[in-house]
């Protein structure tokens, strides 16, 4: 299909070529840079045609061109310049990219202000960067780009979700992550189902869904400014995603990019894993079937005897360390997009395809995606304009890996095995005689991988649309009136197998979800721009908004299949079958205005303010008002400065956000849960104790920045200091499973978050047609929970499976505190021992943040002519993680550090309880097995890493190459590695980047999917 | 132009702040704010037996991997999961039954007595609700000791997050006064619950007797703690009439629809659910075979079965506690197929879940005569209790006749020696009749109150006991960080250990 298109535009395109030209000229000249050296490898294109060229190495072109006509010269790192033809020479100079003092960025609403009249930071992320260096997930490829912007990946392949942050977590339970707009239209990017701590897998989130290939740019509102005008949910700052718009040129523009992506594991091998003791217990080898049911390494020295398995069968008692790589495959992921795009009368349009087949390093997990989009804008007589953009989304995922806990999850199997154990064998044995799992441990719960990755289903497809239309009318000159209806829709299916013969679920069980959602936008907005005078100027905007975000979910499901191996709903009892329906309605209703001035075009002052009213909050309780100001003053155009400084801008705003909560949380309600013996069943249908008294919570934020450009532009800066902090925040927090539920919902919560972010662009290079140009990007954020409830101190937010580690909120500490249990120990730090000789458990403490406050990004691209390599290193230091697969590891024997003791026992190191030394001998296993149940300081490490996160090889085919008759504007082919290489890490065994959730319970680890890295090839077509 | 403008502004305010309907937006559509009092009563009974939520999850782990095994009335090979048969922890095993109880019996019954406290019409619905909390609430408190009561499942109610630990003692005398002041209220008068009364089907005088033999177990319970109020407690208990016959048994009656809800819980267990005996996880102990062997007790074929369906009795066997998958090479008989294991009649998912039978009731009164807490029979009381113990396993299945339950007892005759002599044989009737109904948990508590029957320990490498058998289950880790009191209630029992005495158990 996809080559069909290819051949069929390619053959439209060549049509296109073929036109004549009158009254040509030859023109000649050479093109140099600004005060500089002459530029080779400029592209020269005779505007509204295909004809075009490049300098050569002396920066000198020639064309064949009419009078009159329009010459485009164009390259990277410079703005592009169009010179008319009124001479047979010409000489053109252009100006680096850097110093383009009027760029021009996207703002809240999509309103385009030019930088320099912002009071807050603005980063910009533009379309090819994405492009490029391609990830599946999207999201992924913000990594290391941004200042302050904190991308954590759930460890789940590439339909899973993503954790965006910007400048820290300001909430301790609500939502943390920035809004995503698309096009002006707020997207859903809420996780559709997630692991916890009894497993379960990753649905994805909304932003995933995005086709890279039709952005034009990304926008990062880092503030709380944007939430004046996107309201509360842009509280922690907002992503504004621009699509590609149609141009006014002439014929048909034509876009194809092809991308092919290989992915493969990145640890393929247990380094601190130990294969010198094989499977067993006590220090024994198994005799019996009954002694092999085990994935306990505690067995003897390997010797590579005929040991009996699970299966009955007898094996070399031998090291199997190539589980890892015999179990996942290699992966791949295949995008092909074409793009269409012009102008007609009054209009312009652009229509894009895109399709997406990606195999996942699990076997049996594939994600299909295509993407659809077309964007029209539409000047309808003089004052009238509409802008139309619809895009449609469908996705279709097989088996998205279980993650956390052992039911179903294939990776927990594998990172579980015994020693000696191959992973071959369950592929070769997955069955009993009657066709049921064939159960291999002590621990039914533990699935067969084979089992869990084929037998298991888990599949889900969504059909999203998002779409919006936005009449404007210019009333006059300066005065406008326009209106936008955004919808973003999606319906999204999910069916779930436990299969017949499950080994801990023997009749299996089916689950069927359906979730149908909608959110609404209505705006109507009024807007004045008008000058006074040559130095002052004023604009205006006021707006109405109606927010109505609908969820309709149906759940179908039941255990025991009466059939077997017959999968419908039809083949459980009726009796035996759950159904629910769930309407959860919210909306917000908001005033806002915004008002800039400017003078002199050096000085701009912005004020802001925001009224909401919430539906999820009692009446009395549910309306905000939120105002924020904020200034820029152009230091450098105001007063005369050293020639050293080109460029010199400060900064500062104070912005306010209030926010609410999700529906329903006021009040206590039942569930009818079904009859029993003839009489209908109901329980209280609240897990969280509801409290009718919430009130809105509020985020304040205070920023100051400055923004430079040094040495002939050479040098950029942009430095910002923010403080920012949610007070009244609503706060979902554990409480004593003895108060009857889970959680509470306060009103109370006060954390600060207090940061910096620098920004570098350095032009260490520029010399005869090579480039090198360093960008650094840095960011440190300092959270502190300031305040819980009355005198509460400490919260809890998640626990992991080993019941050993919790994350909390403490008064006093940074975000998102990994606690869990120590050793008990003395006065001295000693550790203490039982009578039996086997440590104690002591107290829960806290190892540290399970949220890394520093965060870097180090690219550095080298260009010469055509060819371009660049690559960006990234890290984050200072957070910590608890990692449960260690933990599990040493119960079973598998580490390395497991090995003290195996031959004669070992006396732990410490004191007894009398406080003399411990001098008890014990055995191995039950010594490391108490360890593992009780206590997690063994397993907390920090989380910091560096890592060769991308690195790219692109080449652009001059446009000589292609000769005035090619159909091409412009070839492009690059190649891209990702996540090539992890420089740096403290964690054994697993990639520390490993959480398996993207909740706000930052900082545990428990069996989730290996890390992968990919590579790829990417080439892309423009006629 | 003026006008155009207005109307316009107008229109955005009207956009912008009209919130009429927001309350009615946030109302819930798919869940009501009042439902009939009987809904709540019969689900909090499902609750409370553990089958409603994950079914089985407090049974597996309470029930049978620790209490079962501790009891050496059930063993597994697999010590490193079950872990009651060699007395190791594990986190998630031991908090099981405190973490899954107060968030679902605790919480709806603290609910349902407040809701119909509120109307004296409702008066025999609070009397069940009542009666219902005290037995959840002694099984908590006889598997941790100390723990949350008055202020628990108050999270809404009174606005409690971090319930205190009430002293075991307290929790003791109020359970007494909950039972007898909830006896005394029933009232035929008013209104009775009777399909939605999964226990007694609306018959108040069943719930009567009921509720005292109840109350004649708890003061049992206190005899070595606190004999003057045990003695006063018992007394009343059995002048107030307690159970008269099996029929009288208190159990949650459970259906066979396959969905876990109402499914009896420890049947989802052993069958359909996790399938742990045909799967060779758990199965009957040889302390529990070898002494109904040698009592000829006709029960046997009846709790029993090799993994073939074979239950003759000569082929039974159960597995020495302690005997891990290596030991078990070293036996005579090595293939676990061969070992006694529930019988599939046993793990019938309509089976009743058994609270307390008449049989225990008869048993503990002749105790009670015994100790001069109360007139009459004593050796009649006793033989009572043997006969409707054998009788009782017809509710699993079993054809036992009369004829049956009077060899038994005549093989077993209530010895005439010392009141030790007296207490063991009625205490080896109680156990075999808790294992034998497989409230494991039950049988647990009389153990470690009256030491009978005599039990040999297990020491397994790195048990948590010095290989003494556990008395008591510890505190999930979980309540460490979210409820500052537990560290009181631990300072105040000494440790949270597994032979860490509660205050009845001294």
């Amino acid at each position: 299909m996809q080559k069909n298109l290819l051949v069929l535009t390619l053959f439209l395109c060549s049509l296109l070529v073929n036109l004549s030209y009158a009254q040509e000229m030859a023109v000649t000249g050479k093109v140099s840079e600004e005060g500089g050296g002459e530029v080779a490898g400029v592209n020269v294109v005779v505007k509204g045609t295909n004809r075009g060229t490049t300098t050569n190495d002396k920066g000198e072109f020639s064309i064949q061109a009419e009078k009159g006509k329009v010459l485009i010269f164009s390259f990277i790192g410079y703005n592009s310049k169009e010179v008319t033809i009124n001479a047979s020479i010409l000489d053109v100079s252009l100006t680096p990219e850097a110093t383009a003092l009027n760029e021009v960025v996207v703002t809240a609403l999509g309103i385009k202000k030019e930088k320099k009249a912002l009071g807050y930071a603005v980063s910009e992320i533009k379309g090819e960067e994405l492009t490029v260096a391609r990830t599946p997930n999207m999201a992924n490829s913000l990594a290391g780009k941004v200042a302050g912007l904190n991308i954590t990946g759930t460890a789940t392949g590439p339909a899973g979700s993503t954790r965006i942050t910007l400048r820290g977590n300001g909430s301790i339970s609500g939502n943390n992550q920035p809004l995503i707009v698309v096009d002006g239209i707020p997207i859903n990017n809420e996780n559709l189902g997630q692991a916890g701590m009894w497993g379960g897998a990753d649905q994805g989130d909304g932003i995933s869904s995005l086709n890279p290939d039709e952005i034009e740019n990304i926008s990062v509102l880092k503030g709380a400014t944007a939430a004046a005008l996107y309201g509360s949910r842009a509280s922690n700052g907002a992503i504004l995603v621009t699509t590609k718009g149609g141009k006014m040129e002439k014929g048909i523009g034509l876009e194809v990019n092809s991308n092919y992506l290989a992915e493969d594991l990145l640890i393929k091998e247990f380094k601190d894993y130990q294969y010198e003791y094989g499977m067993g217990n006590n220090g024994l080898k198994p005799t019996t079937v009954n002694e092999a049911l085990t994935s306990n390494s505690w067995g003897t020295r390997l010797d590579g005897s005929n040991v009996i398995q699970f299966d009955g069968v007898s094996r070399p008692y031998s090291a199997q360390r190539d589980n890892l790589s015999k179990f996942y495959q290699i992966g791949s992921t295949f995008t092909n997009s074409v793009a269409f795009s012009g102008a007609a009368a009054t209009s312009t349009y652009r229509f894009s395809m895109n399709n997406m087949d990606n195999k996942g390093v699990m076997p049996n997990n594939t994600l299909h995606r295509n993407n659809f989009a077309l964007n029209v804008n539409s000047n309808l007589g003089k004052k009238l304009s509409i802008l139309t953009n619809i895009k449609y989304v469908y996705e279709k995922t097989k088996n998205r890996p279980r993650l956390s806990d052992s039911p179903g999850n294939a990776n927990y199997a594998i990172y579980s095995l015994a020693s000696s154990m191959d992973v071959e064998t369950f592929r070769d044995t997955k069955y009993d005689a009657a066709g049921n799992e064939k159960v291999w441990s002590d621990n039914v719960y533990v699935t067969n991988p084979y089992f869990a990755a084929y037998d298991f289903q888990n599949n889900d497809q969504k059909n999203r649309v998002i779409g919006a239309i936005e009449p404007k009318f210019d009333i006059l000159d300066w005065l406008f009136v326009k209106g936008r209806i955004g919808i973003d829709y999606f319906n999204y299916r999910y069916r779930a197998i436990e299969p017949y013969g499950t080994a801990y679920k023997v009749l299996g069980s089916y689950t069927s979800n359906q979730r149908e959602f909608m959110e609404r936008n209505m705006d109507l907005m009024l807007g004045i721009d008008k000058k006074f005078g040559d130095k002052f100027g004023f604009n205006l905007l006021l707006g109405g908004n109606q927010m109505r975000n609908v969820n309709r979910l149906t759940n179908l499901g039941g255990n025991n299949f009466n059939i077997p191996f017959f999968y419908d709903i039809s083949n459980i009892d009726p009796a035996a079958r759950t159904s629910s329906e769930n309407y959860i309605e919210r909306r917000i209703n908001s005033l806002y205005g915004s008002g800039e001035f400017s003078f002199n075009n050096y000085l701009f002052v912005t004020a802001t303010a925001r009224n909401d009213w919430f539906s999820t909050l009692a009446s009395g309780y549910n309306s905000i008002l939120y105002p924020s100001v904020g200034a820029s003053f152009v230091v450098s155009e105001a007063i005369q400065m050293p020639a050293a400084i080109n460029y010199f801008k400060v900064r500062s705003s104070w912005a306010q956000a209030g926010g609410a909560t999700d529906p329903y949380k006021l009040l206590l309600t039942y569930a009818l849960s079904g009859a029993h013996n003839g009489a209908p069943l109901a329980q209280i249908n609240n897990t969280e104790i509801p409290n009718s008294l919430l009130q809105p919570l509020t985020s304040t934020t205070f920023e100051a920045g400055l923004e430079a450009r040094l040495f002939n532009n050479r040098l950029s800066a942009d430095i910002a200091y923010y403080s920012r902090k949610t007070t009244n925040d609503i706060v979902n927090a554990t409480v004593s499973y003895t108060s009857g539920y889970n959680a509470a919902v306060f009103n109370v919560g006060e954390i600060s978050n207090k940061g910096i972010e620098l920004l570098l662009n350095f032009e260490a290079l520029r010399k005869n047609s090579f480039t090198w140009n360093a960008s650094f990007n840095m960011a440190y954020n300092k959270s502190e929970v300031i305040n819980l409830y009355n005198d509460l101190q400490t919260l809890r937010v998640d626990e992991n499976r080993t019941r050993t580690a919790y994350v909390h909120q403490d008064v006093g500490l940074p975000y998102s505190q990994v606690k869990g249990f120590d050793f008990k120990r003395d006065d001295q730090g000693r550790v203490v021992y039982d009578a039996q000789g086997y440590p104690l458990q002591g107290n829960l403490m806290s190892y540290g943040s399970g949220v890394s406050p520093w965060t870097l990004g180090f690219t550095n691209s080298f260009r010469y002519k055509g060819v371009g390599l660049s690559f960006l290193v990234d890290g984050k230091f200072g957070g910590k993680i608890f990692s449960g697969t260690n933990a599990l590891g040493y119960r079973r024997g598998n580490l390395e550090e497991t090995l003290p003791g195996r031959d004669g026992g070992l006396i732990g190191e410490g004191v007894n309880e009398n406080g003399e030394a411990n001098t008890v001998r014990v055995e191995a296993q039950p010594y490391y097995d108490r360890i593992a149940n009780n206590i997690a300081t063994p397993f907390v490490y920090s989380s910091d890493f560096i890592k060769l996160r991308q690195v790219i090889i692109d080449y652009a085919i001059p446009s000589k190459y292609l000769g005035s008759k090619s159909p091409f504007k412009a070839i492009s082919v690059s190649l891209t590695g990702r996540n090539l290489w992890i420089i740096h890490k403290k964690t054994p065994n697993i990639d520390p980047e490993s959480n398996y959730n993207n909740s706000n319970a930052q900082g545990l680890e428990f069996y989730s999917a290996p890390p992968t890295r990919s590579m790829g090839v990417n080439l892309n077509l423009k006629f | 132009m003026k006008y155009k403008i207005f109307v316009l502004l107008g229109l955005m305010t009207f956009l912008g702040s009209c919130t009429k309907d927001f309350e009615e937006v946030n109302v819930n559509p798919n869940a009501p704010a009042i439902v009939p009092l009987d809904y709540l009563l019969s689900q909090s009974a499902l609750l409370l037996a553990g089958s409603a939520g994950d079914p089985g999850y407090k049974s597996w782990r309470a029930n049978f991997i620790y209490a079962g095994c501790i009891m050496q009335q059930m063993a597994s090979v697999e010590v490193g999961f079950y872990r009651g048969t060699v007395y190791t922890f594990q986190g998630d095993l031991s908090a099981a039954y405190f973490e899954s109880s107060y968030p679902n019996s605790i919480k709806n019954l603290v609910n349902l007595i407040d809701l119909a406290s509120k109307d004296a019409k409702d008066v025999n619905v609070l009397s069940m609700a009542r009666i219902l909390r005290v037995v959840e609430t002694s099984f908590l408190t006889d598997l941790y000791g100390d723990v949350p009561y008055s202020e628990a499942g108050k999270g809404f109610i009174s606005k409690i997050n971090s319930p205190k630990y009430d002293p075991q003692q307290a929790i003791y005398m109020d359970m007494l006064k909950e039972l007898d002041e909830a006896s005394k209220a029933f009232n035929p008068a008013s209104y009775k619950p009777t399909t939605a009364d999964f226990v007694y089907g609306g018959d108040l005088d069943k719930w009567k007797r009921g509720a005292n033999s109840l109350m004649l177990r708890i003061a049992m319970r206190m005899q070595k703690a606190d004999a003057t109020n045990a003695q006063a407690w018992a007394k009343k208990a059995i002048d107030a009439g307690i159970m008269a016959s099996n029929d009288d048994s208190f159990t949650i009656k459970m259906d066979k629809t396959g969905a876990g809800n109402n499914s009896n819980a420890n049947s989802w267990n052993l069958g359909a659910g996790r399938k742990i005996a045909d799967g060779n996880n758990i199965q009957w102990a040889k302390t529990f075979i070898d002494m109904m062997k040698a009592r000829k007790d006709p029960r046997l074929p009846v709790v029993a079965a090799l993994k073939n369906g074979d239950r003759s009795v000569d082929k039974q066997i159960g597995i020495p506690s302690g005997t891990d998958a290596t030991t078990l090479t070293s036996l005579p008989e090595k293939n676990l197929d061969n070992y006694s294991r529930a019988a599939p009649n046993m793990y019938v998912l309509s089976n009743p879940y058994f609270i307390m039978t008449y049989a225990e009731s008869q048993l503990l009164k002749a105790e009670a005569i015994e100790r001069g807490w109360a007139t009459g029979d004593a050796k009649a009381a006793f033989e009572a209790g043997q006969v409707a113990a054998i009788l009782q396993l017809n509710a699993y299945g079993g054809t036992l006749t009369d004829a049956d339950a009077k060899a038994y007892s005549a093989a077993n005759p209530y010895p005439s020696g010392t009141l030790d002599a007296k207490l063991e044989a009625i205490q080896t009737e109680n156990w075999l009749i808790n294992g034998s109904v497989l409230n494991h948990m039950e049988a647990w508590a009389d153990w470690r109150r009256t030491g009978f029957p005599k039990l040999v320990p297990v020491n397994y490498p790195g048990n948590e006991t010095n290989g003494q058998i556990p008395r008591r289950l510890r505190y999930p880790q979980s309540e460490v960080g979210v409820n500052e009191n537990i560290t009181e209630a631990i300072t105040r029992q000494g440790g949270d250990t597994f032979m860490t005495k509660i205050w009845w158990d001294k």
